[in-house]
């Protein structure tokens, strides 16, 4: 498992978390579950690197944060996208997208 | 909306920090408490689950500093952290920081005093509109150097109208005028051309400056007012325009007052037009010219074309010199001279100062960075990045070097203040012993950058060095007994070498002028100034447009003063010994003409001149009061002259022609008449009472009569009697700028006397850090050996031993200083051989004794810690650990 995990590649993060909350809002643990989940383990968050992230993307006026009771009754910070974040993640997939096709065929051209 | 919320988040990270920094615990905790959750429900213990999640999270401290990293306003907030923890550390050791700051004002404090004058004298601009476009005019050939103009070549170069837009005249020091009327009083008079003070840029407050008609021949007596004569004498009367002013017992119309701003280089209380005749064919030379070029001309090609334009002016005035050639520099070179080399050696030098300043702090900061090791293993321990640790010792070095800058500037201007009070430097546009010089934003802002830049030099290495260390072992180490890393030892070793080599540089500098010194006062004048009075006495008037009147005024007052019984003896004389600034054509009868042989000094004088000032009469005769006007045309000569013109024969009895037959009936010895670091130039005297009354006419506009009188006594004594003589004499003229030869003598060596006060006390800083450096680091060395000393004597070393060992750690470093400063010093003094007199830029009695003392010093410094050493008592220094 933790060999397979592959590092986080530079800007893929933001991307994620952006990914992570669109269905709604989610605190620190559960953004991470989250990616953990829907990239299939393939990228472990960890606090680390997860923490700055929230509170750099917090800055920017991408996501907003409220206090509210986790599943057992933990007051828990949670994170939700803003307006400006979701014009964001959409400027970020159009990205990623140029940018995987690019390297896609890049690498197959022979 | 993006702008909006950072400017939130910016107010409340730094307005509710306590809210953030709770909401930012509470976070970081509540994500290990949901983790330990799910591990319990799944049958971890407690405890346990516990450890586990906060093994895998990888430190609390560090994920909430790297959060923190991340926020709004952080670099504010940090900044604002180290400072005040610098601070608070600084202040925990006043010792050390007393220390640095010390020696950062001293190193800081000298460049700033340097700099002001720099900024004085080569960086302020030039007040006047287009100063970039005005030149000066220079005569590069004349015999005795100096770019005085005559009243033919002011009206050639005037006629040059496709070089020059403007051409002026003006005459500097000039006699002064007696403002007579009510009490008489010497004011500042110069002479100037109609154009003037537009071209100096003169803001004119009441009336106007000088017309067309007013500045020629028969224009009437007209004179313009300076702002501080009108306020002073005449309470600043606004209905001043058109009333009248005596000077020299004439009546002169006031036509305008000048506005306070007006600084020129030459000051003024009174200005009056020159009056030239356009006809004129007077070759004297008594007055200077400053151009403006035409928009576009570039002073070299404004020099090709006066070149080509000389030729016609040689052709029109046949009997001058044709070799003479007419050239033209920026009159900002003209201002500054000579004072550029000597103040940019002087900022070289002090430049210098602060380096060793400098290496001394980075010194003590290494220091203490070894003992704050463990202060930073903890720190990084806690999530503090390198680069945050290195802007935490660099914030804290930058306010020890604000600190010095601070305290610097102070005695900068304080200290530059005294040295001129002490010297005056002889530089030009300082004004009145220094007082142009000051605080401005350009002195304000160098300061301010040379301590920015200092705290970043002396704080980066140790900074980078102390951050480097790692982490686990400094925090297991005991700390405080932990020997300085060989790297670091190296490093400080090599910043003493650095600092000796550099104090040697200075300290022989300072010697080579201390011997320049020295040497300009062993240099015998050639007269002898003690007990001598000198005052000046300007001769307005029509009285001394003639040689007879000038002639019944000296021997009247040389007859009351005579009588005073404090004189011993009392002359009269254009020029004084020291300073003879005029030089005359001759030709010797009985040699072929050659119009461009025979150039000398000229003087004229009274009889008594000569035995007044000690000036031995090595043959012949001196003046008599029978050399009068009506006897045959005598002068002397000084042994110089006789040397050049009558080298085989015997000059007494021969003739020369200077405009009449002159007989030589006298020779004198050589007195040195341009300055002492100079030898004596070929000099004619002539007594005052043959001298043609042109020339009497034109020395009363251009140059001071000279009073001198020896005393008995203190010649102070004697000055109200004398004064009074004098007035009496002269029907109510003043006298001014009275004083004794021997302040005359010091005021022509204060360039070199300013020079070398300043590289000694350069030096002697530079010394005194230098062995506080040594000093320091074998004494730290020292404490830090203190176990291995104990070991050494408790296996038998004894206590020479011991000192032995120290002394020559220390002397080896400071050998070692000493031979790189003497290597350094060969390529450098060559630098200071303009300034040097009677001594070689490698005087080996320099380069010999400096060093000497040097290591004397060192040895000293180093001695100290060594006897402490061999002080250590085995036993207790074994027990310490």
């Amino acid at each position: 498992m933790r060999s397979k995990q592959a590092n986080l590649l530079q800007g893929t993060l933001d991307l994620l978390v952006l990914k992570a909350l669109g269905p709604g809002e989610l605190h620190g643990l559960g953004i991470s579950r989250r990616i953990e989940q829907i990239t299939r383990g393939t990228f472990l968050v960890k606090p680390g690197s997860l923490f700055p992230a929230l509170h750099r993307m917090e800055e920017a006026g991408w996501l907003t944060s409220l206090w509210g009771e986790s599943e057992n009754n933990r007051r828990a910070k949670y994170y939700r996208l803003t307006k400006t974040g979701k014009r964001q993640f959409e400027l970020e997939t159009e990205q990623w997208a140029t940018v995987a096709l690019a390297m896609t065929n890049a690498l197959r051209a022979t | 909306m993006k702008l909006w919320s950072r400017v939130r988040s910016v107010w409340q990270n730094l307005l509710r920090k306590r809210q953030v920094e709770r909401q930012l615990d509470d976070e970081v905790r509540v994500y290990v408490d949901l983790i330990a959750d799910e591990r319990i429900a799944a049958g971890m213990s407690a405890s346990e689950a516990r450890r586990t999640v906060l093994a895998e999270f990888g430190g609390i401290e560090q994920v909430k500093q790297a959060a923190r990293d991340h926020r709004a306003g952080v670099g504010l907030v940090s900044f604002w952290q180290d400072a005040r923890f610098g601070l608070r550390q600084l202040w925990r050791s006043p010792g050390f920081t007393l220390a640095a700051v010390a020696a950062l004002a001293l190193g800081i404090g000298a460049n700033t005093a340097i700099f002001s004058v720099v900024n004085a004298v080569l960086l302020k601009p030039l007040t006047y509109p287009d100063a970039d476009r005005m030149v000066n005019f220079l005569r590069p050939s004349s015999v005795i150097a100096n770019n005085l103009h005559n009243v033919p070549e002011f009206h050639f170069f005037q006629r040059q109208t496709n070089i020059f837009k403007q051409v002026v005249a003006f005459d500097s020091a000039g006699p002064g005028f007696n403002l007579t009327g009510g009490r008489p009083e010497q004011v500042h008079g110069i002479h100037v051309t109609e154009g003037y003070f537009s071209l100096y840029g003169a803001h004119v407050v009441l009336g106007r400056t000088f017309t067309h008609e007013e500045d020629s021949p028969h224009g009437g007596k007209a004179a313009v007012l300076s702002y501080g004569l009108w306020q002073r004498k005449f309470g600043g009367d606004r209905s001043i325009v058109g009333k009248s002013l005596s000077l020299g017992n004439e009546p002169y119309t006031i036509v305008g007052v000048i506005g306070k701003d007006f600084v020129a280089d030459v000051q003024a209380d009174v200005w009056l037009p020159f009056q030239f005749d356009p006809a004129s064919t007077d070759m004297n030379h008594f007055f200077y010219v400053t151009g403006l070029l035409q928009a576009g001309v570039t002073v070299a090609q404004a020099n090709v074309q006066l070149l080509a334009a000389g030729s016609a002016y040689h052709r029109e005035y046949p009997r001058t010199n044709q070799a003479e050639q007419f050239t033209v520099g920026p009159l900002r070179d003209s201002i500054i001279g000579d004072a550029r080399n000597s103040l940019l050696t002087m900022l070289g030098a002090v430049g210098l100062v602060l380096l060793i300043a400098c290496a001394n702090v980075a010194n003590l900061l290494l220091v203490r960075a070894t003992v704050r090791r463990r202060e930073f293993a903890i720190r990084s321990a806690l999530g503090a990045g390198r680069a945050r640790i290195v802007r935490q010792l660099l914030t804290e070095s930058v306010l020890l070097s604000f600190g010095g800058g601070i305290l610097g500037m102070v005695l900068g201007v304080l200290g530059m203040r005294a040295l001129l009070a002490v010297s005056p430097a002889g530089l030009p546009r300082i004004g009145e012993d220094g007082s142009a010089i000051g605080m401005d934003g350009r002195v304000l802002g160098f300061t301010l950058g040379v301590s920015m830049l200092t705290g970043i030099l002396f704080g980066l290495f140790p900074a980078l060095s102390a951050s480097r260390s790692d982490l686990n072992s400094s925090l297991k180490e005991s700390g405080n007994r932990s020997g300085a890393g060989l790297r670091q030892s190296k490093a400080r070793s090599l910043l003493v070498v650095t600092e000796i080599s550099l104090a040697l540089v200075l300290l022989i500098g300072a010697a080579l002028l201390i011997r320049t010194f020295i040497a300009l006062h062993a240099v015998g004048p050639g007269f002898v100034a003690h007990n001598v009075l000198t005052m000046e006495m300007s001769l307005n008037g029509e009285r001394y447009q003639t040689t007879a009147g000038l002639t019944q005024l000296l021997q009247d007052g040389r007859a009351r003063l005579n009588a005073l019984p404090g004189v011993a003896v009392a002359a009269a004389g254009y020029w004084l010994p020291i300073d003879v600034g005029d030089d005359t054509g001759f030709q010797i009868v009985g040699r072929p003409v050659d119009k461009d042989c025979c150039v000398s000094k000229w003087m004229s004088i009274t009889p008594g001149y000569m035995s007044l000032f000690r000036i031995p009469v090595l043959r012949g005769r001196d003046f008599t009061e029978d050399d009068s006007a009506d006897a045959p045309a005598v002068a002397l000569i000084n042994e110089a002259f006789a040397r050049q013109f009558w080298p085989n024969e015997d000059p007494i009895g021969q003739h020369f022609r200077r405009g009449k037959i002159v007989t030589v009936v006298g020779i004198v010895a050589d007195f040195h008449s341009s300055g002492l670091a100079k030898p004596a130039d070929p000099m004619i005297i002539a007594p005052i009472p043959q001298v043609r009354d042109g020339t009497t006419a034109a020395y009363s506009n251009i140059q001071p009569l000279f009073w001198l009188e020896r005393t008995r006594d203190d010649p102070r004594l004697s000055i109200a009697a004398i004064t009074e003589q004098l007035r009496l004499a002269s029907a109510g003229f003043p006298v001014a700028h009275i004083r004794t030869m021997d302040e005359v003598m010091g005021r022509s060596t204060a360039r070199q006397s300013f020079n070398m006060l300043l590289l000694t006390v350069f030096g002697a800083v530079a010394l005194l850090l230098a062995a506080i450096g040594i000093y320091g680091l074998m004494a730290y060395s020292v404490a830090q050996r203190t176990q291995e000393i104990g070991i050494r004597m408790a296996l038998g070393a004894d206590r020479a031993t011991i000192r032995k060992l120290v002394v020559w750690q220390g002397m080896r470093l400071a050998l070692v200083g000493v031979a790189a400063g003497i290597a350094a010093s060969f390529g450098l003094t060559r630098l200071l051989s303009t300034f040097l007199f009677g001594v070689k830029p490698w005087d080996p009695a320099v380069f010999v004794s400096t060093p000497l003392i040097l290591t004397a010093i060192a040895f000293l410094a180093v001695w100290l810690p060594a006897a402490r050493a061999s002080k250590v008592d085995p036993m207790q220094a074994l027990r310490a650990e």
